[in-house]
């Protein structure tokens, strides 16, 4: 480097622009804003402002610190000290959040997607914007026309069907679909855009630098944050750089260059990387410790040999293939298959938060777990042993021991990474294999890192890296590129360049679909449609075979006496799945009916007011679990286990034994008629009607969204708190109907008359076509699913079988459609947040 | 000294349900003046049987990802049939009992292992179902029923003193001391803390995740098994619902006990302590005269106070970035 970072910034002031808190023309700007993570770092008295209609292109290595600049910008990150302004306001740091961000006009098109993938297009545009919303049962087609302009107004024709699900849709176009979304905002002022490009091809990339450039003429505000620095240059006016935490230098994009960027954001390491290779020759008969056959090698034309004492690197476009021959060299085995291994393996993610770390444990119990591991379950654990083992590896990995028994998570990002390094290496491993490993590593640690491999190599292990830095393979002896899930070029030794792995991802071999050929959305579509068909088809055959049997089943009468009973099934499953809807069960909803069955056939009846009253606070109750789960984290099975006893225990209070009487207004509530139709009947139809009405408003919408990607709704500002409510009041009301039900046909109350609808409402919901992850609901499928379910305990009568096998076959059927959704594959592809 | 003591009941969970049964038990001896040491060994032996299927329990949600065992009631059940059953009141058919039992444990383990390891399907679900199974089989067990007679061995376990001691207190106690044991100095125990962690990061670090999750729930109904045959000679017979208060109990001891409910970490002393408090606050609801009802509302009320508690307990042990993924980038 020529030009230290501080006379680069002193270069920049010069120019009167860097201390940017004083423009006066600031729609936005960070004032000396510092935010720390243990000991890392993350922002260090950074000072950024954005001016009106102004496109800032933010560049850095990963974690120089963007990223947390940009979600302290939008609220979703408190800083430690300094302030966050708003033309030229200061805002209170206790009541900036993202809701208030967003009412600002502040958006950020994160770098992880943000939509809900169990939700359509359209449909993901109304939380976005939900004002345009009307009470009318069409409300949506003015969301279809939203999205549809939207994105044509930005990246032209694009053939995205607005009335499909995103999580059905190509990554490239999720990512249309995300900028569109939000650069439709109305109100907008600042547009931050992480990443936009990553997905999209040369020419919507264009497009979208049109956009921006239009959109900042006509004064919207963008910040441009990207990888590829040429692109920065052509879409921004002015370029920063931050590197290690800080604002590093800054200025007009026309005057600057990719080279000056490069050097301004870290410079490269070739030097350090000449020295990598300066290790002694690896001797040629040292043993093959991987072969790769087959399928994945067929480019090259021949087979892959990696031997003992390499560092092996996995280049390419991201998802290319590379993650896949790590996992699949992780279950590997020697003489079988395309993807042969011989030796013991260990594996180092760079995902450290959900593959690495064990949160709850110190930094030695998190390394020494590579020795437990692969124990016997009934060998003892040798703590002193363990202590002495790992302590052999703290001066290569530069752990300072006396760090030992701290908590893994009070260690920075680097340090953690190292500590996973130990526990692989103190496995005793043969094969290392690395995904990613100095993701969002400072630059130090990084080089710790790099003086690691050379020593797990000099030991005569294989290293097999992937990474999604290019730089990074000039440390490698050799390097395989992928793409499109083959080994399409080998490059060794001095061949080892990043052009050369660039020139190799992009050109080598042909250009084919891109990444997304894991599963076809058409595939799992199909396999949707089936399972989505399974209750109502379930209902046709069981009700076939009764009438059958008996013709009289099919008679208006047949069918009302045969119905009578699943009313209440039916209504209690819907309740369950509106629960369900949100990743949660409810343990309680049977012995909650069964309760407002007790409350309205004894105080409803002595004291209409009072039992009344107890009614409306059962359901206060049912919102007060949601308060709790929500607010005390609460997981909600034990919640409303806890709940069900409670449920239970007034009911046994109020009435020890069965009995009671209906009220004489109830059963006229429950036994209207229409037209020779029998009473059931309708009122099935009427409850489904009424969920999927719910269902398809836009309450529906945003309990669904919530149910599969709550942290993107909650960035919106939806209030997570005021939606579990909203749905505990649904469920708590379908429950209590249920209850009513029971009353008004029983003309009696029994406590334990709701508790086996527990399981059932779960089997009928899950029979139905819901998910139990959350956020797919299938209101007409749950209520036929609820049908066939209370028709074969009929069904079993009918063919003889005593009622003790109703249990065993309803819950054999809940476990043999999860198995075979498991088997086949139909579950949630899109992927969720962690 | 603050900071020493707050360190030490947030490294020992427990220490909360043992305050609670002493203050309790205090209360107790003070109210009711006639509270002797002789009403403990009732209360202690009635937290024994609850201890033993708790244990199980506490080994199932410790697997993490919010498992649960909630066939634990129907095993009670169908074991205490089978004892009585098979048995005949006779020791000498206790060895076929026994075998029984361990089948019984061995099948419905493994069934609800398969069901979670290989399906895929939620622990909650699939032991829910398999646990309806298991009603069935007991209702027809139910019919089998001739006669109520208890071997005299197993009374002599279930109702006989060593020393003054219930002998079902030692047990309980002897299977707390095992089950501290294998958490605490075998690797078992490290392998299970790290699949309730975290799956993947167990999974990769070379965790063999299923046989893991395979032995928690095998222990579960075995331990559920073998409380149900003391049960039987106990109560001197079985009935239906018999096991129904160690469903919501048993997932109350081992949260009162200072385990986390979300997995990972969990203690078996601290399971001691939680069981006698509940069997503690259930009797002394009884000695107050209060109606079941009641009773099942206290007992509610009380598991969901104690998560309430404990929620915000274990937000301290991690940090929030950690917990809600919003720090992913964060360096």
């Amino acid at each position: 480097m020529t030009v230290t970072a501080a006379s680069i910034v002193t270069a920049g002031g010069a120019d009167g622009r860097a201390d940017g808190s004083e423009r006066p023309d600031a729609v936005v700007a960070l004032g000396n804003v510092t935010k720390t993570y243990g000991s890392t770092v993350a922002n260090d008295s950074v000072t950024l402002a954005i001016g009106r209609g102004e496109v800032i292109g933010l560049v850095g290595a990963n974690g120089a610190g963007k990223s947390t600049a940009m979600r302290i910008l939008c609220g979703a990150t408190m800083p430690d000290s300094g302030s966050v302004l708003f033309e030229g306001r200061e805002l209170d740091p206790g009541r900036y959040g993202p809701a208030e961000a967003h009412r600002l006009g502040i958006r950020i098109v994160y770098q992880e997607l943000s939509l809900c993938p169990n939700l359509t297009v359209a449909e993901n545009f109304y939380l976005e914007q939900p004002q345009h919303a009307r009470p009318s049962p069409l409300w949506l087609a003015e969301y279809r026309r939203l999205a549809r302009e939207s994105l044509s107004s930005i990246f032209g024709d694009t053939g995205i069907d607005v009335a499909a699900r995103v999580g059905s849709l190509p990554i490239s176009q999720r990512q249309m679909i995300e900028i569109a979304r939000a650069a439709s905002s109305p109100g907008l002022k600042l547009l931050i855009l992480d990443e936009p490009t990553s997905s999209l091809d040369a020419g919507r990339a264009a497009a979208l630098h049109r956009f921006v450039r239009l959109q900042a003429a006509a004064g919207l505000s963008v910040i441009f944050i990207s990888h590829k620095l040429k692109e920065v240059l052509e879409v921004a006016d002015r370029v920063v750089v931050m590197r290690n935490g800080r604002v590093v230098w800054e200025d007009h994009a026309e005057r600057t260059s990719v080279p000056a960027l490069v050097e301004a954001m870290g410079g490269t390491r070739t030097a350090e990387a000449a020295g990598a290779r300066a290790r002694p020759p690896v001797p040629a008969d040292a043993p093959v410790m991987v072969t790769l056959d087959g399928d994945l090698t067929s480019v090259l034309g021949r087979p892959v040999e990696l031997r003992a004492g390499k560092i092996v690197g996995l280049a390419g476009l991201e998802g290319s293939g590379q993650k896949q021959l790590l996992h699949a060299l992780f279950k590997a085995s020697a003489g079988a298959g395309d993807v042969q291994r011989t030796g013991r393996v260990s594996f180092v993610s760079g995902d450290r938060q959900r593959e690495g770390v064990f949160p709850l444990w110190s930094v030695l119990d998190n390394i020494a777990i590579g020795r437990t591991a692969r124990r016997m379950p009934t060998a003892m654990v040798d703590r002193n042993a363990d202590r002495d083992a790992v302590a052999r590896w703290s001066g290569p990995l530069a752990l300072d021991p006396e760090r030992f028994e701290s908590g893994i998570l009070d260690l920075s990002g680097g340090n953690q990474q190292k500590a996973l390094m130990a526990r692989a290496l103190i496995s005793g491993a043969d094969v290392v294999l690395l995904d990613d490993p100095t993701r969002g590593v400072d630059i130090g640690a990084k080089r710790d890192f790099y003086g690691l491999l050379r020593e797990i190599a000099a030991e005569r292990k294989l290293a097999v890296w992937y990474s999604t830095e290019d730089a990074e393979f000039l440390e490698c002896d050799r390097v395989l590129v992928f793409r499109d899930g083959r080994i399409v070029a080998e490059l060794e030794g001095d061949a080892i360049s990043e052009d050369a792995i660039v020139a190799a991802s992009f050109t080598a071999g042909e250009a084919g679909a891109g990444p997304e050929r894991a599963r076809s959305p058409g595939q799992a579509s199909a396999a949707g449609r089936i399972f989505a068909a399974v209750p109502f088809v379930g209902l046709l055959i069981v009700f076939g075979i009764m009438a059958a049997m008996n013709p009289l089943v099919a008679s208006a009468f047949g069918i009302e006496l045969l119905l009578a009973p699943a009313v209440v099934l039916v209504l209690v499953a819907l309740a369950q799945m509106f629960v369900i809807g949100g990743s949660e069960i409810d343990l309680g909803v049977g012995a909650f009916a069964g309760l407002v069955n007790v409350i309205s056939a004894t105080l409803l009846v002595s004291h209409p007011g009072f039992g009344a009253l107890a009614l409306a606070g059962g359901l206060l109750g049912y919102a007060l679990m949601a308060v709790l789960i929500q607010a005390r984290a609460i997981p909600a099975i034990v919640m409303t286990l806890g709940a069900s006893f409670i449920w239970a225990g007034i009911g046994q209070t109020i009435q020890p034994s069965p009995g009671g009487s209906s009220p004489e207004w109830l059963p006229a509530l429950f036994q209207w008629s229409v037209a020779g139709v029998p009473t059931p009947l309708l009122l099935i139809l009427a409850a489904g009607a009424l969920a999927v009405a719910i269902d398809r408003a836009p309450v529906g919408v945003v309990l669904r969204g919530f149910g599969s990607n709550p942290q993107a709704l909650a960035r919106n500002g939806w209030s997570p708190l005021r939606y579990a409510v909203v749905r505990y009041l649904i469920a708590g009301a379908f429950a209590a109907t249920a209850g009513l039900y029971l009353t008004a046909t029983n003309q009696a109350s029994d406590i334990n008359a709701g508790a086996s609808f527990t399981l059932l409402s779960i089997a009928a919901v899950v029979i139905g076509g819901s998910q139990l992850l959350g956020g797919v609901i299938a209101p007409a499928g749950v209520v036929a699913g609820a049908v066939t379910l209370s028709l074969i305990g009929a069904l079993l009568a009918f063919l003889g079988v005593g009622t003790d096998y109703n249990a065993l076959v309803q819950g054999g059927l809940l476990v043999a459609i999860l198995g075979l959704r498991t088997v086949v594959g139909w579950r949630r592809t899109d992927d969720r947040p962690a | 000294m603050i900071a020493r003591l707050e360190h030490f009941a947030a490294t020992h969970r427990w220490i909360w349900a043992a305050l609670g049964v002493l203050l309790l038990w205090a209360a107790l001896v003070i109210v009711t003046e006639r509270f002797s040491l002789h009403s403990l060994t009732g209360v202690a032996t009635s937290a024994a049987f609850l201890l033993i299927v708790a244990l199980g329990q506490m080994l199932v949600v410790t697997t993490g990802r919010g498992n649960i065992d909630l066939s634990i009631p129907s095993v009670v059940t169908l074991s205490a049939y089978v004892t009585v059953i098979v048995s005949g009141g006779q020791d000498a058919a206790l060895p076929l009992t026994l075998l029984c039992l361990v089948g019984i444990g061995c099948v419905t383990g493994l069934v609800n292992a398969f069901l979670v390891v290989v399906l895929r399907i939620p622990a909650i679900i699939a032991t829910l179902a398999s646990g309806y199974a298991l009603a069935t089989a007991t209702l027809i067990a139910n019919r089998q029923v001739k006669g109520m007679a208890t071997a005299d061995t197993l009374a002599a376990l279930a109702t006989g003193r060593l020393g003054g001691i219930p002998v079902i207190v030692l047990i309980g106690v002897a299977a707390a001391a095992l089950t501290a044991f294998v958490l605490t100095r075998t690797a078992y125990g490290r392998q299970l803390s790290a699949v309730g962690q975290s799956l993947p990061a167990a999974w990769l670090s070379g965790v063999r995740v299923g046989t893991t999750v395979t032995i928690a729930f095998v222990a579960s109904a075995l331990l559920a098994s073998v409380a149900g045959m003391l049960l039987s000679a106990y109560a001197g017979g079985a009935f239906l619902e018999m096991g129904s208060p160690y469903l919501l109990q048993s997932v109350g001891a081992v949260v009162l006990g200072g385990s986390l409910i979300a997995g990972g970490a969990s203690t078996a002393v601290g399971t001691i302590f939680g069981a006698l408090l509940l069997v503690l606050v259930i009797t002394t609801m009884q000695i107050a005269g209060m109606p079941p009802g009641t009773q099942d509302i206290v007992q509610g009320l009380v598991i969901i106070a104690v998560m309430a508690f404990a929620g915000e307990a274990r937000g301290r042990a991690t940090p929030k970035e950690f917990r809600s993924g919003a720090g992913r980038n964060a360096p």
